[in-house]
């Protein structure tokens, strides 16, 4: 089933991130993620993701298609205007890419080329709308198409950022300019996932709640800088007491992940070390849900 | 205001280099508002070359460097008296100012600041840039507060996802600008005006360089 049909479906979604490498050799990247072959509905390939290059997202896209896993392709409007955005976006629906996560992107300052100049020509909303008119045929200057895309858009949310009711706001725009499913950063309570599935469920998008793994306490530390309250103190306390903090918040994050399932859409893994570990968690979740793949 | 930034001293010692008589301008416009490049900060810097050798041959600040009467009026003309008793012009107007006075003299010009911004005085000593200028005015919607010269990203449909607690992601140390946008529609009951999606903006309206043409 392909990732639209599955997340049309109200089947339990699972989406994975895979970053693409910094250089050329991307066979590594792809062998490892063998063991969740058929069991991922979909695996994001980040945009130069924190601002550091790597190899182009699209590019990473097509590889992982022809391997036969199939990406959502992310993009933000850090480094290009919409030219390029939509000379991209064209050429990705060419190559097969059919799933979209669209995004502003981190400033380029933050990055490992804090010297390049950053372009920010649409936001993340007005980046949406753009790949919709590509949908119905249209350049954004109205131009026809020859040949059009159907994307199948999604997006992004940060239930920590602030002011709340922009932010809301923002997302709510999101969903009307056409993003189909809302994947959130890194959530660590099962009560904040709850909160935000209903938000985004109402605003009527399909919500994949984002989980990234724990794995020492000066991780847990790296998120509170950047969301303070997104990690709870008992999560700190156990990475504190456990003799394995890597496989505490491991475990903590799946104990997350099998709470989401009871009420939620789907979620989104942002990263993979245990490989093996997800596979095998992906199998308990989807037979415990009588999903088996 | 345009805000400027008094260069190093050393790096303006070395520009002046190949020359011995120095006419130092400032502009009591930005510059003197912004106490880098006014009459203070052009005698300051007078002073220091003296001290290095060189021959002021005048210090002057206009009450606005950019106006061609401030600096040459029929009847008394600064840069004329700069030009005939000086081989170069150290000017600590902005970059408008400096090309002014550079395009009506024969000799060279050297400019002492870097120009940095159109802005305000937020607090005593606490300059912030407010406005980047961009040719497609959208305060009226935004609260009198503008996102696209305060938020780096310049997002005119709302905040990103890196404003935490306040605080701008890019540099912490500044408010993230749509919390200001927010509070303030709320105090006017007015957020109905950034419900709507916002337009893409056309950047021919900032193609520079730009001309004003006023009509008859």
């Amino acid at each position: 089933m392909k990732f639209r049909e599955t997340v049309n479906s109200g089947k339990f979604v699972i989406t994975v991130e895979v970053a693409p490498p910094r250089g050329t050799d991307y066979r590594e990247v792809i062998s490892a993620l063998e063991p969740l072959k058929g069991k991922v509905d979909a695996f994001n390939v980040t945009d130069c993701q924190r601002s550091m290059v790597r190899m182009s997202a699209l590019s990473m896209a097509k590889l992982l298609l022809d391997s036969g896993y199939e990406p959502v392709l992310q993009m933000t409007c850090r480094d290009r205007n919409r030219i390029a955005l939509q000379s991209e976006l064209l050429g990705a629906w060419a190559l097969g890419v059919e799933n979209l996560c669209l995004m502003t992107g981190d400033f380029t300052t933050l990055g490992d080329q804090p010297d390049s100049k950053p372009v920010f020509d649409l936001d993340s909303v007005q980046l949406i709308e753009l790949a919709r008119t590509l949908n119905s045929g249209k350049l954004l200057n109205g131009k026809e198409l020859n040949g059009k895309p159907s994307f199948f858009i999604g997006a992004v949310h940060n239930p920590f950022a602030g002011p709340e009711l922009l932010q809301t706001l923002k997302l709510k725009k999101k969903i009307e300019a056409g993003a189909r499913f809302i994947q959130t950063q890194p959530v660590y309570e099962l009560q904040v996932a709850r909160e935000v599935h209903e938000l985004i469920s109402s605003l009527g998008a399909v919500p994949l709640i984002g989980l990234l793994p724990i794995k020492s306490l000066k991780m847990a530390n790296f998120m509170k800088k950047l969301n303070p309250t997104s990690v709870p103190s008992s999560l700190v306390e156990g990475l504190e007491k456990a003799s394995n903090p890597a496989l505490y918040g491991w475990e903590y994050t799946l104990d997350l992940a099998r709470g989401v399932s009871e009420f939620g859409s789907g979620v989104h893994f942002m990263l993979v070390g245990r490989v093996k570990e997800l596979a095998d968690f992906i199998d308990e979740l989807r037979n415990n849900k009588g999903e088996g793949n | 205001m345009v805000t400027v930034k008094l260069k190093p001293m050393v790096e303006i010692l070395e520009l002046l280099k190949p020359y011995e008589r120095v006419f130092v301008i400032g502009c009591q416009l930005g510059s003197g508002r912004c106490k880098n490049g006014g009459l203070r900060e052009a005698f300051k810097v007078a002073g220091y070359l003296e001290l290095h050798g060189f021959k002021i041959t005048g210090v002057k600040s206009p009450g606005g460097t950019c106006i061609l009467e401030r600096i040459d009026a029929p009847e008394k003309s600064l840069i004329k008296e700069a030009e005939s008793s000086s081989d170069a012009i150290l000017s600590l107007a902005c970059g408008a100012g400096t090309q002014l006075i550079a395009e009506n003299v024969s000799i060279p010009v050297i400019t002492g600041v870097n120009t940095l911004f159109i802005g305000v005085e937020r607090e005593r000593k606490y300059f912030d840039e407010y406005c980047i200028a961009c040719g497609d005015c959208v305060i009226s919607e935004t609260g009198g507060i503008c996102p696209v010269a305060r938020c780096p990203k310049s997002l005119i449909n709302g905040p990103c996802g890196g404003a935490i607690a306040g605080k701008c992601e890019v540099d912490p140390s500044i408010p993230c600008i749509w919390y200001k946008i927010e509070s303030r529609l709320k105090e006017l009951g007015s957020l109905k005006s950034v419900e709507k999606r916002a337009p893409l903006k056309d950047y021919r309206s900032c193609v520079y360089p730009r001309r004003l043409v006023l009509e008859e």
